[in-house]
C-alpha cells in the first residue's frame, strides 16, 4: 500500500512540501535504527520543525488511520524505531534546542533531538550536570532517552531517566499536546509521566522534556583494578556493597572485553587478565576519600594484581573512554557481533557469566562481556560471522542469554528495551494477563494503535514473521496457512 | 442504601477471590492513616482492608531488593531491614503511624528524604496488581535497572486506589548512613530560602532540607563516621550560623537503637519530630500538599493564608495547614504558579474542593481509568470533579 495523495498532501500542508520525504531512496536512510538487522522502508519521513509541527503530522495520521514511528538519532538497540510500511517515521531530529537551563531550581527544559551529551555541556557553566550517561550519550538523544527509560554506567547511585524527569510534554495519538508530570516530583493524580518514560515510543511523542540537573560533584575518583577471575572480581562488588558504599559507577569486564577496548583505545587496560573492574566514587571529597580506601582495601582482598588510580581527569578519562568504546572495538576481534541486553539481581553474575560462557562453548561462538556490575546489567557481546553463515546460531544463542537473565531472577532488557527485537520473549518475562493489562494502558493513549505498532508488545505478526524481506511465516512452513 | 461489607484477604489469592466475587463499587484501605486525603470516597457497597496482607516475601541483602505484601507498615519493614544495615529511603510523617507500603505508594506520599531519593515511585521497581475485574497483573521485577514493558507501578502511584489494588510490591534498597546529623538555624522563610540556596550551590549534598513555621530551618547531613564532622564544620562555615542537633552515636550502638524506627528516631529528634507533626495537620484546618518550583515556593507560600507550613526548599513541595476556606484560591494560586495541590487532611463534614483544575492529560487519566476499572468499582469520589 502507498500513502495517496490525499495524505501525503495533508502531510505537505501540515509541515511544508520540503520537510516531507517520498524519494524511496532518502526514504532508505530511516529503514532501521542501531539494529540493523530488521529493516522496513517507510512510506514517508516527515522533518517536523517544532512541536506544533509534530502535533499536525500525528493529527493527520490519527485522521487517516496512518501508522506512525518516531525517531531521534537512531541510536537505538532494540528496534524500537523501526518503520511500519504502511507507514511513515516522524523524525525528530530538527527539535534540538536546550530551551532554558535554570541553575537556580537545578533543571533544563530541551527539545528531544538534543543528545544527553549536550544537556550536561548547557548546565556545565552552571556546575550542574543531567546524571542518567548512556554509553552513546554524545550521540542519542533525551527523547529517545526517555523514550527507552536509559541508564548507564552513574544510574547505579543517580537512577535513571525516570528519575530524572519532571515533566513531558507529549503529542498524543490523537494529536492533542498535553503535558505529562510536573514543575516537582510532587504530581496531582496517577503518574502518567512514569508510565510515559520507556514505553518505547508507542504512548505518544514527546516535544518537549524537563529534567532535573544534579550539582557536579565536589570529587571524583576512579580506578581500574584487574582480578585473576571473574568471579574475584563480583566479590569486590558485594564486598562494597556489603560496607555501605554506593559507588558513582562499577563497571566489570572480561578478558575478549578489555582485549577489543585496549585495541581500540589504548586505554591502559591490561590484556590478558580474566577480568577488570572500573570503581568511581564521587561525592564531598571528604567521604570520597574513606570510602576510595575502603574500596582499595577490598580490591587487595580479593586478589588483585594491578590497580591503577586515575591521577588526573584526563586518565579517569582515558579509563572510561576505553570501557565506552568497548561496544564499538569488539568489531576489531569480530566480523560481526550482536550486543545483548539483559539484568540479572547481582549476587548471581559469577553463575550467569558461567552459564553464558557454557552457552558460547555449545554454540561455538565467542562471547565478550562488559557491563554495569553494580546493577546486574549485562551486555553480553555475541561475537559471529555472517560470512561463515553463523548468523542464525549467535541470534539464537543471544536470544537465550535474555531469556537465561530472566530465568535467573532479571529482567529482559536493563537500557536497550524491548522493541522490535525482544517483543517475542515478553511471554518469558510476563503472563498473558501482565501482558493484557499493558496493552489496556497502551489503549487507553492509542486506542487506534498507531504509535508506534508492533514494539514492546509481542503481535502474532511479529512473533511469527520477521519484518523485511519476505521469508515464509512458520504456520506456512507448516502448511497451517497460506498467503493470498 | 446497601449493607457495606468488610473484606480482609490475607494473601493474593483471597484478595483476588474478595474482588471477584463482591459486586458494586469497593473502597481500598490500608491502615487508615491518609483514608482522609484527597477526594472523599462515596458510599461504597464493600470496604477491602489491606492490613491482612503483611510479611516480607523475599528480601535479598546482596542485591539490596525486597519484595512484600502491600498492607505491611512500612514501619515494620524498617525494623526488620535494620539488623541488614539497610533501610528503604522514605521517611513520610505517617510512616510513624503505621502507614502501610500500599498507602504510601497509592497516595504517592514522601518525606524529607525526597531531596535526594524521591518519591515511592522512585523507589518501587515491581508491583503485584488486582484489576476490578479480578486480573492479576505484574510489571517490573527483582532488579534495580529493568526497562521491560510498562511500569504499571507509576500508574498506581498517586492513583489513591481508584485504578486497582495493590497486592505486592517490590522495593530498592539502600544502605543505611553510617551516621546522621541535622544542622538547625532559626530564621524567616525568606532567610532560610537564602540559606538553602547557599546549601544547594555548594558541595555539601545534603539529605535533607526542611523550613518549618516555628521559624527554623533544618538541614540533614548523612555520611561516614570519619567524614562527617568536616562536612557539618565546613557547612556551618559556609552559612555563618547553625546548631549542631543530636549528632548521633558511633554506628553500633546507633544502630541497636534505631531498631526502634522512624517513630523513635522522631522523638529522639524534636526538631524532625516538630516537622512530622506539621506536617500531619492540626484539627479545625485543613491541610494542603503542593509543589511548584522551588524558587517560586516562597512567595507562594507568603500570598497564603497558612496557620503551619513544612517548605522542602530543594523539592518545591510543602504541606500547609490553613482555613478550610481558603482551599479553593490556594489550588488557583498554586496552578497559577504552575504547580500541583492536593486536600489532604480538613475537618469533618467541611466540603471542600480535593483538587485543583484538571491536569492538560485529564483525557488519558480518563482513558486509563475506562480501561481498568470500567465499570467504576474502585475508589468512586476520590478523584471529584476530575473523574
Amino acid at each position: 500500500m502507498s500513502l495517496d495523495g490525499v495524505v501525503r498532501r495533508a502531510f505537505e500542508t501540515a509541515l511544508s512540501p520540503e520537510d516531507v520525504i517520498s524519494d524511496p531512496v532518502r526514504c532508505r536512510s530511516y529503514e532501521c535504527d542501531g539494529l540493523t538487522g530488521y529493516r522496513v522502508i517507510p512510506q514517508l519521513v516527515l522533518l517536523p520543525r517544532d512541536a506544533a509541527q509534530v502535533a499536525a503530522a500525528v493529527r493527520v495520521c490519527h485522521e487517516h488511520g496512518v501508522p506512525f514511528v518516531a525517531r531521534g538519532a537512531g541510536t537505538g538497540l532494540s528496534g524500537g524505531a523501526l518503520p511500519v510500511a504502511d507507514g511513515v517515521v516522524i523524525s525528530l531530529a530538527r527539535l534540538k534546542r536546550v530551551l532554558e537551563v535554570d541553575p537556580v531550581d537545578r533543571r533544563a527544559v530541551v527539545e528531544p533531538g538534543v543528545t544527553n551529551l549536550e544537556i550536561t555541556a548547557a548546565a556545565a557553566p552552571h556546575g550542574l550536570y543531567y546524571a542518567p550517561d548512556p554509553s552513546s550519550q554524545q550521540v542519542c538523544t533525551i527523547g529517545g532517552n526517555v523514550a527507552e527509560n536509559s541508564g548507564g554506567a552513574h544510574c547505579l547511585k543517580y537512577g535513571f531517566t525516570t528519575n530524572h524527569v519532571l515533566s513531558c510534554e507529549v503529542v498524543l495519538p490523537d494529536g492533542d499536546r498535553v503535558t505529562l508530570g510536573s514543575d516537582t516530583g510532587e504530581q496531582a493524580g496517577p503518574d502518567l509521566r512514569g508510565v510515559f518514560v520507556g514505553s518505547e515510543g508507542t504512548l505518544g511523542i514527546t516535544t518537549k522534556i524537563t529534567v532535573r540537573l544534579l550539582r557536579t560533584p565536589e570529587t571524583v575518583r576512579t580506578l581500574l583494578a584487574d582480578f585473576p577471575s571473574i568471579a574475584a572480581a563480583g566479590e569486590v562488588v558485594s564486598d562494597i556493597v556489603a560496607a555501605g558504599i554506593v559507588p558513582a559507577a562499577v563497571e566489570m569486564m572480561d578478558t575478549l572485553a578489555i582485549e577489543a577496548a585496549e585495541e581500540a583505545v589504548h586505554a591502559g587496560y591490561t590484556v590478558g587478565v580474566p577480568a577488570a573492574l572500573v570503581v568511581e566514587l564521587d561525592g564531598p571529597t571528604e567521604e570520597c576519600d574513606v570510602q576510595f580506601e575502603q574500596v582499595k582495601q577490598i580490591c587487595d582482598r580479593h586478589g588483585c594484581t594491578r590497580l591503577h588510580i586515575a591521577g588526573s581527569p584526563e586518565e579517569r578519562a582515558k579509563i572510561w573512554k576505553g570501557r565506552k568504546a568497548a561496544f564499538a572495538a569488539v568489531g576489531r576481534i569480530s566480523p560481526d557481533y550482536f550486543v545483548q541486553d539483559g539484568v540479572v539481581p547481582r549476587t548471581r553474575l559469577a553463575e550467569v557469566l558461567d552459564r553464558i560462557a557454557g552457552m558460547g562453548t555449545d554454540a561455538g561462538l565467542r562471547v565478550a562481556n562488559v557491563f554495569h556490575a553494580g546493577d546486574g546489567n549485562l551486555h553480553p557481546l555475541v561475537l559471529y560471522s555472517a560470512a561463515a553463515g553463523e548468523t542464525e546460531r549467535a541470534e539464537k544463542l543471544s536470544g537465550e542469554i535474555a531469556e537465561l537473565c530472566v530465568e535467573l531472577g532479571g529482567s529482559l532488557s536493563g537500557e536497550h528495551g524491548i522493541g522490535t527485537d525482544k517483543a517475542c520473549s515478553m511471554p518469558k518475562m510476563f503472563g498473558a494477563d501482565d501482558l493484557a493489562v499493558m496493552a489496556r494502558v497502551r489503549t487507553a493513549f492509542d486506542p487506534r494503535g498507531l504509535c508506534n505498532p508492533g514494539k514492546v508488545l509481542p503481535t502474532p505478526r511479529l512473533c511469527g514473521e520477521r519484518p523485511g524481506k519476505y521469508r515464509p511465516h512458520p504456520l506456512e512452513e507448516a502448511g497451517v496457512i497460506e498467503r493470498l | 442504601m446497601s449493607t457495606r461489607t468488610t473484606l480482609r484477604p490475607t494473601d493474593l489469592r483471597s484478595l483476588r477471590d474478595a474482588v471477584l466475587d463482591t459486586a458494586g463499587t469497593i473502597g481500598i484501605a490500608g491502615a487508615g492513616t491518609a483514608a482522609g486525603w484527597a477526594g472523599t470516597l462515596a458510599q461504597v457497597d464493600a470496604v477491602l482492608d489491606t492490613t491482612g496482607l503483611t510479611g516480607v516475601i523475599t528480601h535479598n541483602p546482596g542485591d539490596m531488593t525486597v519484595s512484600l505484601r502491600a498492607g505491611t507498615p512500612l514501619r515494620q519493614l524498617q525494623e526488620e531491614l535494620a539488623p541488614h544495615g539497610q533501610h528503604l529511603s522514605f521517611d513520610a510523617a505517617r510512616v510513624a503511624d503505621g502507614a502501610t507500603v500500599g498507602g504510601l505508594i497509592a497516595t504517592a506520599d514522601a518525606g524529607p528524604a525526597a531531596l535526594v531519593f524521591g518519591s515511592m515511585r522512585d523507589l518501587v521497581i515491581g508491583v503485584t496488581i488486582v484489576l476490578a475485574d479480578g486480573t492479576v497483573a505484574r510489571s517490573g521485577g527483582h532488579v534495580i535497572k529493568n526497562v521491560a514493558g510498562y511500569d504499571l507501578a507509576k500508574l498506581l502511584h498517586g492513583s489513591y486506589g481508584t485504578l486497582g489494588v495493590l497486592a505486592e510490591v517490590v522495593l530498592r534498597l539502600h544502605p543505611m548512613p553510617k551516621r546522621t546529623a541535622t544542622l538547625a538555624i532559626h530564621c524567616s522563610l525568606g532567610e532560610a530560602a537564602e540559606h538553602a540556596a547557599t546549601v544547594l550551590g555548594g558541595p555539601y549534598e545534603p539529605a535533607a532540607m526542611e523550613w518549618i513555621s516555628d521559624g527554623t530551618l533544618l538541614i540533614r547531613i548523612e555520611g561516614t563516621e570519619e567524614a562527617l564532622d568536616a562536612r557539618l564544620q565546613r557547612l556551618r562555615t559556609a552559612l555563618g550560623t547553625g546548631e549542631l542537633l543530636d549528632p548521633e552515636p558511633p554506628s553500633d550502638e546507633r544502630r541497636v537503637r534505631r531498631i526502634g524506627t522512624d517513630e523513635s528516631a522522631a522523638r529522639r529528634n524534636e526538631a524532625w519530630g516538630r516537622h512530622a507533626s506539621l506536617v500531619r495537620g492540626a484539627p479545625g484546618l485543613a491541610t494542603m500538599r503542593i509543589g511548584v518550583r522551588p524558587s517560586r515556593l516562597p512567595d507562594v507560600l507568603a500570598d497564603l493564608p497558612t496557620e503551619t507550613v513544612t517548605a522542602g526548599l530543594g523539592t518545591g513541595v510543602a504541606t500547609v495547614s490553613l482555613p478550610p476556606d481558603a482551599v479553593e484560591a490556594t489550588h488557583a494560586r498554586v496552578h497559577a504558579a504552575g504547580g500541583t495541590s492536593v486536600l489532604r487532611s480538613r475537618p469533618p463534614q467541611v466540603d471542600v474542593p480535593a483538587w485543583g483544575p484538571p491536569p492538560s492529560a485529564i483525557a488519558v487519566l480518563r482513558a486509563v481509568k475506562a480501561e481498568l476499572d470500567p465499570q467504576g468499582r474502585f475508589g468512586p469520589g476520590r478523584f471529584d470533579d476530575w473523574m
